[in-house]
């Protein structure tokens, strides 16, 4: 081929990818669910590396998606006037995340541990799967990732198709609907667009739209009726197994404060027929209420406090954009009221 | 870094513009040299030492070797060089290996010895890299060709970052002369680079790791027996995700080199449209199998020792290579499979030979079964070798098992459920996953029987260029498409 075919060919091949790439993101952001991070191992890894803020200057978040749709970024940074700095996962237990922080002799700051029940007591690989891959992600990574990261981050920060849950080409496939599940493989409910968009901080919010639309709320709510099934099937606990987890919550604690960091353990809410589930199947004074009176720390209840306890969860489990910036505030009043941390970690009066 | 990362491009970019500066040759040659310090350094800076090292011994023991005539002292300095590469390679990627078997031969004669497990990190590329200076050390050694006179040309046909991590493997005579002159790209050659560059990553990103590390990966995972479906549909995914992803990390290279006016060595060539086992390895990876035809295989003796000794020669090349792979014995009997392949084509040719030259004397040479002509189109699909082609590429995906599953375990429960019908075998593939499996290994075998005789830039060069355009367009759109953040090439681990 001669210089200007190829020339040609290469001036025909960037027009067409400039043309397609500006109608599908005209198209997208036509769709007003807004911008959304990619939320996996290196967007979590970059916020690791911020837990060695001295205690005064921040509060690491570990646990599941209740941190990170109840818990808002901003409310909490203007309030304390320090970074949050959220290291939870959808849908993970925060067992690997408090080890790796209680084995890190660097961390001396506060932390404060969701607990949700079903996912604390569980052994199962597969509710720690995502952790286990940021935690092994983090310790092998390069500087020409680090910088990949920056670089991604400036996209990312301007383009909507750079949403890889959604718009990849695989999970478009997918999400189509144009193949049929397979019989007999498990195949994970894919969760509508609306339910969850990721902010730099790793802030899961709602869309308006989904604060509205009950049918995409049932079909959420379908999803966690699915995941009580699969748990259903799965044998009760052993008190053994309850015991040992129990005692690496407390071993892990005491090497966080025996350094002179501080622990606090939350409680967030969840409604209807869920919280209904979640008390017959975790009794709070078998499981939270030994939590707290084994490893000592202080502990927030969402049900022990008025202003924590009327919330109504969209879906049972989550809470809505508006209601974690009034339910983030009125956190921080009882932390504040009951004077969860010692010393420099009194929360600043705003 | 990687060439599936933002990090390359803006590396790349950067690189293109310092190296096209209007400045001397040798000032840009300086800048082609740091620059491949960085592009190996941004993956972990200490073990750059490593590069340095072999770079600087090789260079002075290389022309030692050359001009040294007592036969003592050179032999002495050519060992010096093997101990050196070797032992690095060795260390570095068998020492946990051989310490394990150590440890369980010793067990196994009742000496109970439990040291501790070393925490080895293999350096990137390492296999690559000695490779490349070993063989400058043994062809200065033989004469073969003349020690390079530059320091900073000897560094860069070692470190020359496009080649520098997962080859193509470059020998001295193919890439020292390009340092030589003063080189900058045509726009033809730079149009065609950023071409290939773009094909290389689409078959990486989209069809390796977008469309077929998922099956793959959870069918040699999995840790019970499986539906037949399941078990070929994630070998065949293995199968073409190794290709895909070790052919296009080297389509990138040749690309990526090809932008710098440079020419780099072929190292894939349609492998899965071989019709024998020593058609295979000179379609897959090219670099390396002629690397161990010329400075193993013939050393040995080749075929010029005997019949027995050749048989054993070449087995004796397949384990090294196997084991040149990784360091595992599921490797050496991959290597063990595809010798055995090899001495049984060897042996059914020497068989073959003088009733092929009767056959060929003959008039007709009509393909007659059971007294009946086969049907026109199959007759034609045997007589051009596809049906060879396709056994070969079964046989060849048997041997990936080993090569992919992580313990003999894990290689015979799979060739269980390959080979058997096993009661109540688990199905863990979607639908999308064999969909996918079928479509892109179909059109894989079609495509590698197709262009088995041409080459990509000469089929480019025959499309018109809307054709071209639309292609090219595709590729890339598919490419920002499949948004699969930068894993990995499988070779970096070799």
């Amino acid at each position: 081929m001669s210089n200007p075919s190829l020339r040609k060919a290469a001036l025909l091949a960037l027009v067409i990818l400039v043309v397609f790439f500006s109608f599908w993101e005209y198209h997208l952001r036509s769709l007003n669910n807004g911008l959304s991070y990619d939320d996996g191992p290196e967007l979590w890894t970059q916020k690791r590396s911020e837990v060695y803020l001295p205690s005064d200057k921040a509060t690491v978040l570990i646990g599941s998606s209740r941190h990170k749709y109840d818990i808002d970024i901003n409310t909490w940074q203007s309030i304390t006037g320090e970074r949050a700095i959220q290291l939870a996962f959808e849908g993970t237990s925060p067992m690997p995340a408090l080890n790796d922080l209680a084995n890190d002799s660097l961390f001396k700051g506060k932390l404060v541990i969701d607990i949700t029940e079903g996912l604390v007591f569980n052994t199962s690989p597969y509710n720690m799967q995502r952790l286990t891959k940021a935690l092994a992600y983090r310790r092998k990574i390069t500087p020409a990732q680090r910088f990949s990261f920056e670089v991604n981050h400036l996209l990312e920060s301007q383009l909507s198709f750079l949403d890889r849950d959604f718009y990849s080409l695989s999970a478009m496939i997918n999400r189509s609907g144009i193949i049929p599940p397979r019989a007999g493989v498990m195949e994970e409910p894919l969760f509508p667009i609306e339910f969850g968009r990721v902010s730099f901080d790793r802030q899961d919010l709602m869309t308006d739209q989904f604060v509205k639309d009950t049918t995409l709320q049932n079909k959420v709510k379908g999803i966690w009726n699915f995941f009580s099934k699969m748990a259903m099937k799965e044998p009760p606990m052993s008190q053994q197994t309850t015991d040992s987890i129990l005692m690496v919550i407390k071993t892990d604690v005491d090497k966080i404060r025996a350094r002179g960091g501080q622990v606090l353990f939350v409680r967030s809410p969840s409604s209807g027929p869920y919280w209904g589930g979640e008390q017959h199947v975790f009794p709070r004074e078998k499981l939270w209420g030994r939590i707290l009176s084994m490893t000592g720390s202080p502990g927030i209840h969402f049900a022990d406090y008025p202003s924590l306890a009327n919330f109504q969860c969209v879906e049972f489990s989550h809470l809505s954009p508006a209601d974690a910036v009034l339910y983030t505030k009125n956190l921080l009043a009882v932390m504040e009221q009951q004077k969860v941390w010692a010393g420099s970690g009194k929360l600043a009066s705003k | 870094m990687v060439f599936n990362s933002y990090t390359f491009i803006v590396f790349f970019i950067l690189m293109l513009s310092l190296y096209n500066l209007p400045i001397p040759w040798k000032s840009r040659k300086v800048i082609l040299l740091l620059g491949s310090y960085l592009f190996y350094a941004a993956w972990n800076p200490p073990f750059i030492l490593l590069l340095w090292l072999s770079t600087l011994v090789d260079f002075f023991v290389g022309r030692a070797l050359y001009t040294q005539e007592n036969k003592h002292k050179k032999k002495l300095l050519l060992v010096v060089s093997l101990i050196g590469n070797l032992g690095m390679l060795c260390f570095f990627k068998y020492g946990g290996f051989l310490l394990e078997n150590f440890v369980a031969l010793s067990n196994s004669i009742g000496f109970h010895f439990h040291p501790a497990k070393p925490n080895i990190i293999l350096p990137a590329g390492i296999s690559f890299y000695t490779f490349t200076t070993l063989c400058y050390t043994i062809d200065m050694y033989k004469k073969e060709s003349k020690p390079v006179k530059s320091f900073l040309d000897f560094s860069l046909f070692v470190t020359f970052f496009p080649h520098l991590v997962a080859g193509p493997i470059v020998r001295p005579p193919q890439l020292v002369p390009q340092f030589e002159t003063p080189k900058k790209a045509t726009q033809q050659q730079f149009l065609q680079g950023l071409f290939l560059l773009s094909l290389g990553l689409f078959m990486k990103v989209v069809l390796a790791d977008s469309m077929l590390a998922s099956p793959a990966d959870t069918v040699f995972s999995s840790h019970q027996a499986l539906h037949s479906l399941d078990a070929w549909m994630g070998l065949l995914a293995f199968s073409g995700q190794i290709f895909f992803d070790f052919a296009g990390y080297s389509t990138c290279a040749i690309g990526v080199a090809a932008c710098l006016g440079f020419v780099l060595p072929e190292n894939f060539k349609y492998p899965y449209a071989a019709t024998g086992f020593s058609d295979f390895w000179r379609r897959w990876h090219i670099t390396l199998s002629s690397w161990l035809r010329d400075y193993l295989y013939i050393p040995l003796g080749g075929n010029r020792k005997g019949v027995v000794r050749t048989y054993i020669n070449l087995m004796i090349t397949m384990l090294l290579g196997g084991l040149w792979h990784g360091a595992n014995w599921t490797f050496v009997v991959w290597g063990a499979l595809h010798g055995l392949y090899l001495c049984v084509e060897k042996l059914i040719q020497d068989f073959n030979k003088p009733k092929l030259q009767m056959a060929t004397a003959g008039s007709e040479h009509r393909i007659v079964q059971n007294g009946f002509s086969l049907p026109a189109g199959l007759q034609k699909m045997i007589s051009s070798g596809f049906i060879k082609a396709l056994f070969v590429f079964f046989l060849v995906n048997v041997t990936w098992v080993f090569f992919r599953a992580p313990d003999f375990t894990s290689a015979w429960r799979l060739l269980v459920s390959l080979f058997t019908k096993v009661p109540g075998g688990a199905v863990v593939l979607t639908n999308f996953n064999i969909l996918a499996v079928i479509v892109i290994i179909t059109g894989m075998l079609i495509f590698h029987w197709r262009m088995r005789n041409t080459s990509v830039v000469a089929t480019i060069a025959k499309m018109p260029f809307w054709l071209l355009g639309l292609v090219w367009a595709l590729l890339l759109g598919l490419l920002i498409l499949s948004q699969e953040s930068s894993g990995s090439f499988i070779y970096f681990q070799f």
